[in-house]
């Protein structure tokens, strides 16, 4: 039971956070004001708002874990009110899950809205239809997030907020190069191709979450992509948090 | 202590080890079954809407140069992802356009891109254009005017023999032009030895040439020549030196 509560609070503290309220107003900001770049685009207007809608999801949802997710568990030990935690029956992989899970429902509630938000603009403008691919979208953009939060989650539990922040972006980034790494390893010779072959593997393979060329022609993406994507995910925060967890088992407060 | 006489933080730590290690091992194979199954996802049609590079230059806030180097990474994944699929190439001049603009001396960009367009995209004009512009913003650049010489002497439909041998000629007195620049120029002026200018030049891709592709591109076009000399079919021959199929050059 001490993870639903963990969660919870962590989850309540972080939808408390004015920062998470500054992104969303900004993320409505920048997705209202794709109306004003239209003429700019050349007749691909409902392709610009839907491309730039889901990716400010991606980015404002990124910025979120940067700036609350790396200091998720480095505040708390700062503080010293970790301890106050520990001394109580509750073991320290659950700690790290229930903070995994709160950040990652206030995440969840961001992609969720700012999606709703774009299917409306998108339905005023008569493009209602492309409903189901940008909720899809934001759905897997809500994935990323939560792998992205798992990967600050084991960094804020072995370093400090600064180099958790770096380290997760870090990651972000080869994250999302992890298919042209795979690219690159085709065409690399002998030893390199195979290391190559298994950093992609390592790596979390975010463009896995991106469909974001598919919604912006309207076309909804398939079940087994869904599935696999979702699968993925678990798995791999799964094994994110697990790694977390040793290392932080390990650690001592004293 | 445990019964068995391990700590029981070592234990959970060992355990989650264990966790992790079963569950990263699903993860490494999920993540080569993705990658296999699902299609890729096209950030350069992203691209496509972007007004022009040089206002896409004030987004990158100062670092122009890696976002042309990452525009590069992805037109050239564009074009190979289109010349094994549909040889369909609609936003290639302008993602070169972009990069281009994003980094103006980014000379091989306007060569790839150049031959990419006019003998693949079917494109002449705006192939012309891309060169035209390298010229402009690298006035001495003699790779660049020699590229642009061959590019008119290829020129699909019909070549430009008085703009080749002027390039050819400029190319001739820059100092990183080709060795081969002040040979072709004369031969160009002197309109002779029609196959012998192309056979070499092909020759050059083929021997100088870093891109696998554009070699055993360049060996094809040298072997269609000669097999179109030696069968005496010497018409073939002409008609496919003005409407050359491919030819991209990247002479380092």
């Amino acid at each position: 039971m001490t993870v639903p509560l963990i969660a919870r609070n962590t989850f309540r503290e972080a939808t408390r956070d004015r920062v998470l309220a500054g992104v969303v107003i900004a993320g409505g900001v920048v997705i209202l004001g794709t109306q004003l770049l239209h003429t700019l685009a050349l007749g691909e207007g409902r392709r610009l708002t839907t491309d730039l809608g889901l990716t400010t999801i991606s980015l404002f949802g990124l910025l979120i874990v940067l700036l609350v997710g790396t200091s998720l568990v480095a505040k708390e030990i700062e503080r010293r009110t970790i301890f106050n935690l520990l001394v109580r029956p509750i073991s320290r992989p659950a700690y790290l899950v229930g903070k995994w899970l709160g950040l990652s429902g206030a995440l969840w509630v961001v992609a969720g809205s700012l999606g709703l938000v774009l299917w409306g603009v998108l339905a005023l403008q008569g493009h209602g239809a492309m409903g189901p691919a940008v909720l899809e979208g934001a759905y897997l953009a809500g994935l990323e997030l939560t792998v992205i939060t798992a990967l600050a989650v084991l960094f804020s539990a072995l370093s400090t907020p600064v180099l958790s922040a770096l380290y997760t972006l870090g990651f972000y980034a080869v994250g999302q190069w992890s298919w042209d790494l795979r690219e690159f390893a085709r065409q690399a010779p002998g030893a390199l191709k195979s290391t190559l072959e298994v950093v992609a593997n390592l790596v979390p393979n975010l463009p896995v979450f991106n469909m974001r060329a598919l919604a912006a022609s309207g076309e909804p993406t398939t079940v087994y992509h869904l599935v696999l994507a979702t699968l993925y995910a678990l798995v791999y925060c799964g094994c994110v948090l697990a790694l977390a967890s040793a290392a932080f088992e390990s650690r001592d407060f004293k | 202590m445990s019964r068995s006489g391990v700590p029981p933080w070592l234990a959970r730590a060992l355990a989650a080890w264990a966790v992790a290690l079963v569950l990263g091992t699903c993860a490494y194979g999920l993540a080569a079954t993705l990658a296999r199954d699902l299609p890729r996802p096209h950030p350069l049609e992203e691209l496509s809407y972007y007004p022009s590079g040089r206002r896409m230059g004030m987004v990158t806030l100062g670092h122009a140069e890696t976002f042309a180097d990452l525009a590069w990474m992805r037109g050239v994944q564009y074009y190979g992802e289109h010349r094994r699929t549909d040889m369909r190439f609609t936003r290639l001049y302008h993602v070169f356009d972009i990069l281009t603009s994003l980094s103006p001396r980014f000379v091989p960009a306007y060569v790839f891109g150049g031959f990419a367009l006019a003998q693949e995209g079917g494109n002449f004009e705006r192939a012309e254009a891309l060169m035209l512009k390298g010229i402009e913003e690298n006035p001495t650049s003699g790779l660049l005017a020699f590229e642009l010489g061959f590019l008119y002497y290829v020129k699909p439909g019909g070549r430009d023999l008085n703009r080749a041998g002027e390039y050819f000629e400029q190319a001739a007195r820059l100092p990183d032009a080709p060795p081969s620049a002040r040979r072709f120029a004369a031969y160009v002026r002197q309109n002779a030895g029609d196959f012998a200018v192309a056979r070499a030049l092909w020759q050059e891709v083929a021997r100088h040439s870093e891109n696998r592709y554009l070699r055993e591109m360049a060996e094809r076009e040298i072997r269609k020549i000669e097999r179109a000399l030696t069968t005496g079919r010497v018409e073939l021959a002409r008609k496919r030196l003005s409407t050359p199929s491919v030819s991209i050059q990247q002479t380092p």
